[in-house]
């Protein structure tokens, strides 16, 4: 029920062992080579070259084929050269394991249709985005996996809203949220109501009531859905080629503090209706570039 | 019967944890800590069989619980549980510490029990 890397797929299947993973992933890092390594060993860079792209990668946020371009030290047909050749000598981990003799073709082909099925789920349908704001497609895929995380996790039937800019959160007793740092930075911020917050914290602590819990483990539920959400969005965007980390979760006081969105962001407003009349809501806050 | 040491920050998480492998007849959980300090001392305390643990955690976190328990006691069963458990880089990076699985949150019941089973 979550989105997952192969290599977890398969042991969870039992159809590797760890040591066997383990090996395979070995055996990836060193095919699998950097752009920095990929050029010097085509003779496009020497080492001298990779400690200036390095340098001025210290003081911009470019990545290093686009700042090696950037410095004048190849061109931008060598370093296109460079990308497809690291994308066609690429090892992926099924194949490492094939290679390795922990898994037959047929194998890894069976495994593979079964590990497509089990991440059906998680195929990202289309969100409206407004336009000009940069990565998109994440966006949509965080909207979208917080809806399937309600449905699957929260058990919620719910119908959304489209999505708004604004520059103020709603008001609501409870308001988690979580920062993504890394290829792609934004806050995730989820404000729900009380009576919201009670369906979350059933479903999180698996009882049928919640009236006697105290209000630190229902705030700890929404926090630890939160985080489950996000975890899954960090590994989503891995498969989408994004590196992202993400902070713990934190309560943000609804009533007295500050609601909003900060400077220099695009706040992105996603409306939640319970069936009750219920209505809460998922807001991203986007850097302006 | 397998004892089992539970270690989240989250109180929501260890009681759903708790509730999980409680359920089955092979399974016992002996305590719960907080941190990956809590982690050290409730095993050197505690002895268990297998350790369930959080990867972000204050005071300690988890990873650096792993790597000092490795040392401590290297034949410890340890299954990291994370959110992150689907981020290839992270997953591997907790098997190379000495993780025996990673447990990826939402928790399936009969995933979790199979898991601790295998170990």
């Amino acid at each position: 029920m979550a989105v997952k890397f192969f290599g977890q797929f398969l042991i969870g299947k039992s159809a590797v062992t760890r040591s066997e993973l383990l090996r395979a992933i070995d055996l990836q890092e060193k095919t699998n080579l950097k752009f920095g390594e990929l050029v010097v060993e085509m003779g496009l860079m020497n080492a001298v070259d990779i400690a200036r792209v390095h340098a001025a990668q210290r003081t911009e946020d470019l990545q290093f084929g686009e700042m090696a371009v950037k410095l004048g030290i190849i061109s931008e047909s060598q370093a296109q050269q460079v990308l497809t050749r690291q994308k066609n000598s690429h090892l992926y981990i099924g194949e490492a394991l094939v290679q390795i003799g922990a898994l037959t073709k047929r194998e890894l082909d069976t495994y593979l249709k079964e590990f497509k099925e089990d991440q059906l789920a998680y195929i990202v349908e289309k969100i409206e985005i407004p336009a000009g704001l940069p990565h998109k497609p994440i966006w949509e895929m965080v909207a979208d996996l917080t809806y399937k995380m309600l449905t699957r996790v929260a058990g919620m039937s719910f119908r959304t809203g489209p999505c708004s800019v604004i520059d103020k959160l709603p008001n609501r007793p409870v308001i988690a949220e979580m920062g993504f740092s890394g290829s792609v930075s934004a806050r995730y911020v989820l404000s729900v109501s009380e009576s919201t917050r009670s369906l979350v914290a059933k479903a999180i602590l698996d009882e049928d009531s919640v009236e006697n819990e105290e209000v630190e483990v229902l705030d700890d539920s929404v926090k630890e859905f939160i985080n489950i959400v996000c975890g899954n969005i960090a590994a989503k965007a891995a498969q989408l080629g994004h590196s992202i980390d993400i902070t713990p979760p934190e309560l943000r006081n609804g009533a007295s503090g500050n609601l909003d969105v900060p400077e220099n962001h695009t706040g992105l407003m996603f409306p939640i209706y319970l069936s009750d009349g219920e209505v809460f809501e998922l807001t991203i806050f986007v850097p302006e570039n | 019967m397998k004892r089992v040491l539970i270690v989240d920050d989250s109180i929501a998480v260890a009681r759903q944890l708790e509730k999980i492998v409680n359920s089955d007849e092979g399974f016992e959980v002996v305590g719960q800590g907080r941190n990956g300090a809590e982690a050290i001392k409730l095993c050197q305390q505690e002895k268990p069989d297998i350790l369930c643990m959080d990867v972000n955690m204050p005071v300690m976190d988890g990873l650096t619980a792993l790597r000092n328990l490795m040392k401590l006691t290297p034949d410890l069963n340890v299954v990291m549980v994370t959110s992150l458990g689907g981020v290839g880089d992270k997953f591997t990076e907790a098997l190379k510490l000495g993780a025996k699985d990673v447990l990826s949150k939402p928790f399936e019941k009969d995933s979790v029990l199979s898991m601790l089973r295998r170990l």
